[in-house]
């Protein structure tokens, strides 16, 4: 079942919504930062619109540009309700085209949209519309429904009604009448079971009766449904009945045989007045609409239109794509493109997409990264109207920059000593201090034990007791080659009075997961403030290296994991990133990057855009030459200007 | 004369229009004063002008900032529905709201209460504009900084900065992360007012913008009161100034114009409080406590007055 439809605008505030159940703000708030915003997690698309999954829910959306109003539907992701995609299509169409200049206007965020009824016609609609096997699927989901939920102990299930007791039966009442009998005779049991409510109930009944109608239209020969129907619906029907009475007060001996023949079986005789009972009570109907009772009929009509208009405007704007209006176009279009103010659509960004791409990839921007940050752009721009005097190439530009901007700016910005300080001295008390472990992981000689070397540097500047752990415990010389850091940087920092580094070692052989406990141990005992790990360099399509990963994060279980990455490598980041950020368990993802040799490719910056573009996760620190000093922070108005040269 | 004269054709019209006749007359009168006054109602109503008074709205993600403007802005006109889910924004608004007759704005607060310009004030409210900005760590310096930078610099009437409000959740400020993020947010917005202020300083007098930390749910259970708020925020931005003093250069230091890495205050060794940072740099912060939600005894929107208040002495 549908547990919340909501309509919102994209500065955040909700124009209109409504839910069966409740669903957390949260839900909601998860699709915009990690869809919209962080672009963290790519939609499966599956249907017309894309799909989100959060908790127990899945969230489908709709976004109309033009008026900056996204539509979201939430529903538990047991259900596969098919119709969903109809919805959101219908609903924005009929949205957009009620409130049109409301939501243009300076008041859309506090206008009172009442739009219920019309939201209510269109999931009864499309529920009915789904199909038998749909309908059946549906029965069945629905009886499951309230066993799974009540399960899973979290929010309260939708069929167990406290409060909101109306609205659930308002929705299901269709659903539940099938449910109670069996599928072989739909119509009669359905025309016995929900009159009673729908008679009582105002708010239950028109919704069902537009359905009922719907239905007595496809199939007209179910009499004995729909005269059992008029004849409880009031005095028009009463008037055939009285012309039967007199028809049998005509003949006292012919009385019984006529009788009998009336009630037991209609279909000889029925079919004859049948026809004029439906005449009289669908004007009746008609009549009716004045007092509201009937409204929904009109309602649907109503919605119908909206929607017959749209796929006309639809249509007919395929259609003039002809000759004639290619050619005004392309004149309109030049034109348009010089002075500004033109809407771009996807033929026009074809053309400077590709070029951007090819740019991008000459920047050394991944293949995949640049498809995807130019279909982001593409999105973004068809629809939108350039500004004055302004060519869909400038536009393009801007938009990339931007995107690209907002790829590379962390979600939270890293301050490693804010950090470092936060754990070594924390400020409440109920925390105890404890050394901080940084380890760092990477491919071969991409400069793991260099770069390592850098952060001490950093960190005796100042004035941190600093442990280095050499956890490479594999190729031979690694040790050493720690050492001969370590040594030197004991020699800066006594020279230049800094901070304290030692290292610790256990020679080669041995697990690496075990040195690395116990250089933390060791640390937390002789008061040292932060470990750096150094680890052995594996190719990221190792399977058997890269599981020895897992073991070596739950056992030193560090505050943050370093990736070093070469700004030289190209294609291949993506991957290397993607496996080293899952190489560490669920739960335990890379916390930043550091892109090593920086300083070797000029303005080819582009590995900082595909290991970020390719797992989230922000870019920590650069290398940018030989000497320990040679660590910067990244800086994106920089990387930015770089790409875009 | 009259031969010529007609409504019948092109030359008779014309002869009659130049004729004395009392019909052309009153059509030339009717043109002549009609059309001014008629572009006047059109372009006069079509192009008002905006508010000159801005308020710029900052804070993290979720302390309550779309739902303040939408508040204010429900508060402002009547007939509309009054409580209002948000969710993260992703873009910043502008909206324009009245400040209720009943606060005082700085050119009127001594007044009498019976004066009659005062009630000249309560039918016609003083507007004023606020921007709403995305909180979101990635959209905050490409939205709510750079629009603080743009709109500080301004040279332009029409855009100037009045005030700052930045909203700060007070029932999530208990943890950790979320203070450090709110006060390295803050320490950004008031480092971008330093830099202005001193640069302002050589070349001419600028007004200064006061920042408003607006202690938002103050109606949570766990809410610290204002006073604590106030103390955290001042001992965290200090912290953070310590650890910037001490950071890596940015890659571009080196490569481009070298940017001169400043620090919020002075460079003693005095502990950052906002009362020092207003003696020495002037840009005065207040920390004011209220709530957007939860003022169900109470008359709708009771728990931001003392903001409105705060807005109304920054109004002239």
């Amino acid at each position: 079942m549908l547990e919340a439809f909501e309509i919102l605008t994209t500065s955040g505030v909700v124009l209109w919504s409504k839910s069966y159940a409740p669903v957390g703000a949260h839900v909601i708030n998860s699709l915009i930062n990690d869809v919209f915003i962080e672009e963290k997690v790519v939609p499966s698309a599956t249907g017309v619109s894309p799909a989100f999954k959060k908790e127990k829910y899945t969230l489908k959306w709709k976004r109309v540009k033009e008026f900056d109003l996204i539509f979201v539907a939430v529903y538990q992701s047991l259900l596969h309700l098919g119709w969903i995609d109809k919805l959101l299509e219908n609903i924005s169409t009929i949205f957009i085209d009620l409130y049109r200049d409301q939501v243009k206007g300076n008041r859309a965020r506090i206008q009172n949209y009442r739009f219920d009824q019309y939201f209510e016609q269109q999931v009864r609609e499309l529920e009915d519309n789904s199909g038998g096997f749909a309908e059946q699927y549906e029965a069945e989901t629905e009886k499951k429904d309230p066993l799974v939920s009540s399960d899973n102990g979290g929010p309260p299930p939708p069929p167990v009604p406290g409060l909101v007791k109306a609205q659930p039966r308002a929705v299901l009442a269709g659903a539940t009448s099938d449910e109670g009998t069996p599928p072989a005779t739909p119509d009669t049991s359905r025309s016995s079971t929900p009159v009673k409510g729908h008679l009582l109930t105002a708010k239950a009944g028109p919704g069902g009766r537009v359905s009922r109608r719907a239905r007595k239209a496809a199939n007209s020969s179910a009499n004995a449904s729909s005269g059992d129907e008029t004849s409880r619906k009031g005095k028009p029907a009463k008037a055939p009945a009285k012309k039967m009475r007199r028809w049998d007060a005509s003949g006292m001996a012919d009385e019984d045989d006529g009788e009998i023949l009336d009630y037991s079986a209609p279909a000889d005789e029925g079919e004859v007045t049948a026809p004029a009972v439906e005449a009289v009570s669908e004007g009746d109907m008609g009549r009716r609409t004045g007092k509201g009772q009937f409204v929904l009929k009109e309602l649907g009509e109503e919605v119908q239109s909206i929607l017959d208009q749209a796929d006309a405007d639809k249509a007919k704007s395929t259609e003039s794509s002809g000759v004639l209006g290619s050619g005004f176009n392309a004149v309109g279009g030049f034109f348009r493109n010089i002075v500004g103010g033109k809407v771009l659509t996807e033929s026009d960004l074809e053309k400077p997409l590709k070029a951007m791409e090819e740019h991008l990839l000459k920047k050394n921007v991944a293949r995949e990264a640049a498809v995807r940050l130019c279909d982001g752009v593409k999105r973004e721009m068809v629809g939108k109207k350039t500004g004055n005097f302004q060519s869909a190439d400038a536009a393009l530009q801007v938009a990339m920059e931007s995107s690209l901007r907002n790829i590379l700016t962390p979600t939270s910005s890293l301050d490693l000593l804010r950090e470092i300080n936060a754990v070594t001295a924390p400020t409440t008390k109920s925390q105890t201090p404890r050394p901080y472990v940084m380890s760092i992981v990477g491919v071969n000689g991409v400069g793991k034990s260099t770069n390592l070397s850098k952060i001490c540097y950093f960190l005796l500047q100042n004035k941190y007791r600093v442990l280095v752990a050499a956890c490479d415990t594999f190729r031979s010389g690694a040790v050493e080659q720690l050492r001969v850091h370590v040594d030197r940087l004991k020699e800066l920092s006594v020279r230049e009075n800094a901070g304290d580094v030692e290292i610790y070692q256990k020679g080669y052989g041995k697990d690496a997961a075990n040195v690395a406990k116990d250089a933390v141990d060791y640390a937390a005992a002789q008061k040292f403030d932060v470990v750096l790990i150094d680890t052995a360099g594996r190719r990221h399509n190792d399977q058997r290296l890269m599981s020895s990963l897992e073991k070596f994060a739950k056992f030193a279980n560090p505050d943050k994991i370093f990736m070093v990455g070469e700004a030289l490598v190209g294609t291949d980041s993506v991957m290397q990133a993607r496996n080293f950020n899952q190489a560490f368990g669920t739960g335990r993802n890379l916390d930043g990057f550091i892109i090593s040799k920086c300083d070797t490719v000029g303005d080819m910056v582009g590995t900082l855009v595909s290991m970020v573009h390719a797992t989230g996760i922000p870019i920590v620190f650069l290398g940018v030459g030989q000497h320990y000093g040679d660590l910067r922070g990244l800086s994106v108005p920089w990387a930015v200007s770089l790409l875009m040269k | 004369m009259s031969s010529k004269a007609g409504w019948d054709s092109v030359t008779g019209i014309a002869t009659l229009l130049f004729d004395g006749n009392l019909v052309a007359i009153a059509i030339a009168i009717i043109f002549t004063f009609g059309v001014p006054i008629t572009l006047h109602l059109i372009f006069f109503q079509a192009v008002a002008s905006p508010p000159s008074s801005n308020f710029l709205l900052l804070g993290p993600s979720g302390s309550g900032k779309t739902a303040f403007t939408t508040l204010l802005e429900a508060k402002s006109s009547p007939a509309s529905k009054k409580s209002q889910t948000t969710h993260t924004s992703q873009r910043s608004t502008l909206v324009t709201v009245n400040l209720p007759p009943d606060v005082p704005t700085a050119s009127n607060r001594y007044r009498s209460v019976n004066d009659p310009s005062l009630k000249e004030a309560a039918r016609n409210p003083i507007k004023y504009r606020v921007r709403d900005t995305p909180g979101h760590g990635k959209l905050r310096v490409s939205q709510g900084l750079s629009e603080l930078q743009a709109m500080a610099q301004s040279k332009d009437i029409k855009t100037r900065l009045r005030g700052i409000v930045f909203m700060v959740d007070t029932a999530a400020l208990v943890d950790e992360v979320t203070l450090r993020d709110t006060a390295t947010y803050l320490h950004d917005v008031l480092l971008v007012l330093q830099k202005r202020a001193k640069n302002g300083s050589s070349s001419k007098r600028t007004t200064e913008i006061p920042v408003l930390v607006a202690a938002n749910k103050q109606d949570l259970f766990t809410a610290l009161p204002p006073g604590s708020v106030k103390e955290k925020l001042e001992a965290e931005i200090d912290r953070i100034r310590k650890s910037k003093n001490k950071g890596l250069l940015d890659a571009s230091a080196d490569s481009t114009m070298y940017d001169d890495e400043e620090i919020l205050g002075n460079d003693d060794q005095e502990a950052f409080s906002f009362k020092l940072l207003e003696h020495e740099v002037g840009v005065k912060v207040e920390v004011v406590g209220g709530a957007v939600k939860g003022d169900s005894q109470e008359e709708y929107g009771s728990g931001v007055r003392r903001w409105e208040e705060w807005v109304g002495m920054c109004l002239k």
